[in-house]
């Protein structure tokens, strides 16, 4: 019973834990999946946002440094100083206003594009632009106000260039103002976007190589030809890994005029970006974790709450049934099993209750007979029933009670009606009463047997052969030793209640009741220990029989057989048989009147059995019709008139 | 890459579509020159300047003053052409200074910030292009066209000018613009005058010109 609690307990903990993980894993596969996916959203929409606003940082840097190179061009002085033709004058000048603007590099060039002055090459003029250049200078001539921005390489560096006229008052040369792009820009740029950013710059030959980047040396390496010649699709994430770290970019290809390949990369790390889902997925964790254990507990605490006071009851429910109804169920609860308890505990004190009614009615009554009144609704009356009713009494008893105290006379006879009674008991008999020494039992009420009337003579043979023990058990024995007789008698009875509508007995009324009184009392007259009734002696045929005499008895005006059961036939003896025969045989010469050959057949018992009074019995009998015969229609019946 | 070669040849003749002539009047013909670009679209402010072939009289500076006004901010003429020794004065009719300037080959000149009128002339004294700009006012352009040919003139908004009182002969024409691709250059070519007159179209070709941007008005606000 312990193990199948446990085990209902491990069902409960294992239903409720495998429930919550199912739950959890489900809660947290749908979070973390949308967490994530969300995050790589929120990056995507992030660098794609910033990818603008970095185009559009750029543009604003154009705009500014075109403002500085039309403040340049715009100098009066400068103009003169270019109207000299003096190429150290110009260049002079050149380096004066760059270090104005803070620019890294400032030409002057003719409208055809040739080389006036070069602060990068001071010793260079009068040639042609280099490819590059010119391909700006061709662009600024198409713009409508002849001004053009562009990144561009000039020699190893990569500068932004603009490129405005020179209007000496009309256009009469390009000034192009440069400013170099390098990691110090590419910090600028990440301080406003936010994100990491490098410019790539393609260069036949070594391909893609970073030459601005705000990410560190091991990723910057990381980014050295990481690009074919053809650049990936713009404008769409890409997941690069550089040095170890993943990295959500976007690549932005920056226009250039002079055909200088410059692609512009803006990155966020992912495992930066991805944090926040990640403190989240933890803190899933730690709640599920918390709930888990919570639901661990708490089915726990619950299981033990149905399965402590279950255990309790059933600890309860054993007590009941080995009888010991003295220690309730112990269990304070509000709730349905607090319920069940406090009713078992009901049922129990309404069964110690009933117990105790049922112990007290069985001493007081049989127990079967206390099962019939509790049984049913104690009413009067009765029903007719075929029964077999026995009636016992202790002889000698009177003569014993002059010679003891009465203390011990109770006591002797409780000790022998209590043997009266088991002995009764084991043959399915009910005591119904004890009338001072004597036993009246029923064999056939309230519950019958297709053998009551057997159950009865054996009941009777019993007590009779118990007879030495009884009186050895209770240390009896010479003159105070107790005899016994027995008078069994079959017939119908009312069985029922009697009495009075407060205060009644279960009990057999009828005429066969009177006729096993009476049989009793015969026993004495016969000498013999049992007798029973026609009815009783039909019902036994497995049994041997003596036939008695033919009696008519006080109260009854028909004749009766009465009988001596001896046992059962198989154990009868030869040498007994043989006496039964003759007796029978002296009984049927008495009844003939044959008086002469009756007596001889009764001598010669008499003298075989000298103990045996019926013997002597009808001697006397045979002896006093031969002096004084029967009238003509004597029919052999002994007719007796007391009690 | 073609365009930019050409232009590094620049400085030499554009190219002319010239035709044509009409039959001749007697003396006191006219010359109805006609100027477009090579889009058909008649041309303002472009110069035509003729000499007869055959003459070789000496051409007087003209007495009469020649005069480039700036209001609102603007040379009045843009375009002007000179005889070669003319006096130009240049009265400021506007309340702010200007100050005119010219870095050209033909006249180098600076007349610094003033209000009024100079009190000297500048004499145009070499033949040739002469931008004018003023220092403080970036978009402000004039040219002067200084020519040693005795007729001379500035088409109108129809791209026509006539010349008048031309004996009937041959002339050379010379055609200018400031958008004439060479700036420097001039287009000519030969045309016969009849005493009836005569009338040449002339298409050139204009080359982009950019501009410095206006600055606005005072109290014009807005975005430039």
């Amino acid at each position: 019973v312990r193990l199948q609690f446990r085990s209902f307990r491990l069902r409960l903990l294992a239903f409720v834990v495998g429930l919550l993980l199912l739950v959890q894993a489900a809660v947290f596969l749908a979070v973390n999946a949308a967490n994530e996916r969300g995050a790589r959203n929120h990056i995507h929409e992030a660098l794609a946002l910033t990818a603008a606003a970095f185009q559009r940082t750029l543009g604003e840097r154009e705009r500014i440094l075109l403002d500085k190179a039309r403040l340049l061009s715009g100098d009066f002085a400068f103009k003169q100083a270019c109207a000299t033709g003096e190429h150290g004058t110009i260049l002079s000048a050149l380096r004066n206003h760059s270090e104005r603007v803070g620019a890294s590099v400032m030409m002057l060039l003719t409208l055809e594009g040739e080389v006036q002055a070069d602060t990068l090459n001071p010793d260079v003029h009068g040639r042609p632009a280099p490819r590059r250049l010119a391909a700006v200078l061709e662009a600024a001539m198409r713009d409508e106000f002849g001004e053009v921005a562009s990144i561009e390489s000039l020699g190893d560096t990569a500068h932004q260039l603009v490129v405005t006229p020179l209007f000496m008052p009309e256009p009469m040369a390009w000034i192009v103002i440069g400013f170099r792009v390098d990691d110090a820009l590419a910090r600028e740029l990440r301080e406003t976007t936010g994100t990491e950013v490098s410019l790539l710059r393609h260069t036949p030959g070594r391909g893609w190589r970073p030459f601005a980047s705000t990410l560190p040396p091991a990723a910057r390496r990381d980014l050295v030809d990481r690009f074919s010649a053809e650049l990936p699709e713009a404008a769409r994430p890409l997941n690069l890994t550089l040095a170890g770290s993943a990295y959500v970019s976007w690549l932005a290809p920056t226009e250039s005029v002079g055909g200088t390949q410059v692609a512009t990369l803006l990155q966020r790390s992912l495992d930066v970006a991805l944090a926040p889902a990640r403190r989240l997925r933890m803190m899933l964790f730690g709640i599920f974790g918390l709930g888990l254990a919570l639901s661990l507990g708490g089915a726990a605490l619950l299981a033990g709450r149905v399965t402590r006071p279950v255990a309790a009851l059933a600890r309860g429910a054993e007590r009941v049934a080995r009888g010991d109804y003295t220690s309730p169920v112990e269990v304070r609860q509000e709730d349905e099993l607090g319920l069940l308890a406090s009713s078992f505990n009901r049922m129990t004190r309404g069964l110690a209750e009933r117990d105790r009614v049922r112990d007290l009615l069985g001493k007081v009554v049989s127990p079967e007979v206390a099962e019939e009144l509790l049984r049913k609704d104690l009413e009067l009356g009765g029903e007719e029933r075929v029964v077999t009713v026995l009636f016992s009494d202790v002889r000698n008893f009177t003569s014993l009670s002059e010679q003891m105290p009465p203390r011990r006379l109770v006591e002797l006879l409780n000790g022998v009606l209590t043997r009266v009674s088991e002995i009764v008991e084991r043959h399915g008999g009910v005591v119904d009463k004890y009338i001072g020494d004597a036993v009246m039992a029923v064999y056939g009420a309230p519950l019958g047997h297709a053998d009551d009337a057997l159950r009865a003579v054996r009941t009777a043979l019993d007590l009779y052969a118990a007879l030495d023990d009884i009186n050895a058990e209770l240390g009896l024995g010479g003159t105070r030793r107790v005899g016994m007789g027995v008078g069994v008698s079959t017939g119908v009875v009312v069985a029922g209640n009697m009495g009075s509508t407060t205060r009644l007995n279960y009990t057999v009324i009828g005429d066969s009741v009177n006729l096993a009184s009476r049989l009793e009392g015969l026993t004495k007259t016969y000498g013999v220990g049992i007798i029973v009734g026609e009815a009783t002696r039909s019902a036994c045929p497995e049994l041997s029989f003596r036939e008695l005499d033919r009696v008519r008895v006080k109260g009854r005006s028909e004749p009766l057989a009465i009988y001596e059961p001896l046992g059962p036939r198989a154990a009868v003896s030869d040498s007994a048989r043989e006496e039964l025969e003759r007796w029978h045989e002296a009984l049927e010469r008495f009844r003939g009147r044959d008086w002469h050959a009756a007596e001889c057949i009764l001598a010669e018992l008499a003298r075989a059995h000298p103990d045996a009074a019926l013997y002597g019995l009808f001697r006397k009998r045979v002896a006093r019709l031969r002096v004084d015969p029967p009238p003509a229609h004597w029919d052999g019946v002994t007719t007796f008139t007391e009690k | 890459m073609a365009g930019t070669r050409r232009r590094a040849r620049s400085w030499r003749w554009g190219w002319v579509l010239a035709l044509l002539g009409a039959p001749a009047v007697a003396s006191g013909a006219t010359l109805s020159v006609t100027v477009t670009d090579s889009d058909g679209v008649p041309l303002e402010h472009a110069v035509v300047a003729a000499w007869a072939l055959d003459a070789n009289g000496k051409v007087e500076p003209s007495r009469e003053p020649v005069v480039i006004d700036q209001i609102d901010k603007e040379f009045v003429p843009y375009v002007s052409v000179v005889r070669k020794g003319t006096a130009v004065t240049f009265p400021n009719r506007d309340p702010v200074r200007h100050h005119v300037y010219s870095f050209s080959e033909a006249k180098t000149f600076e007349i610094p910030l003033y209000k009024g009128t100079p009190p000297e002339p500048v004499v145009f004294d070499t033949p040739g292009v002469v931008p004018l700009g003023c220092n403080i006012h970036d978009w402000m352009m004039a040219y002067v066209f200084v020519t040693d040919a005795p007729h001379f003139g500035v088409t109108d908004a129809s791209g026509q000018i006539i010349l008048r009182e031309l004996a009937p002969r041959r002339y050379r024409v010379e055609v200018w613009h400031p958008e004439l691709e060479g700036s420097r250059e001039v287009a000519a070519h030969d045309v016969a005058v009849d005493p009836d007159g005569a009338s040449l179209s002339v298409s050139i070709e204009r080359r982009r010109m950019w501009r410095p941007r206006r600055a606005p008005h005072a109290g014009d606000a807005g975005y430039r």
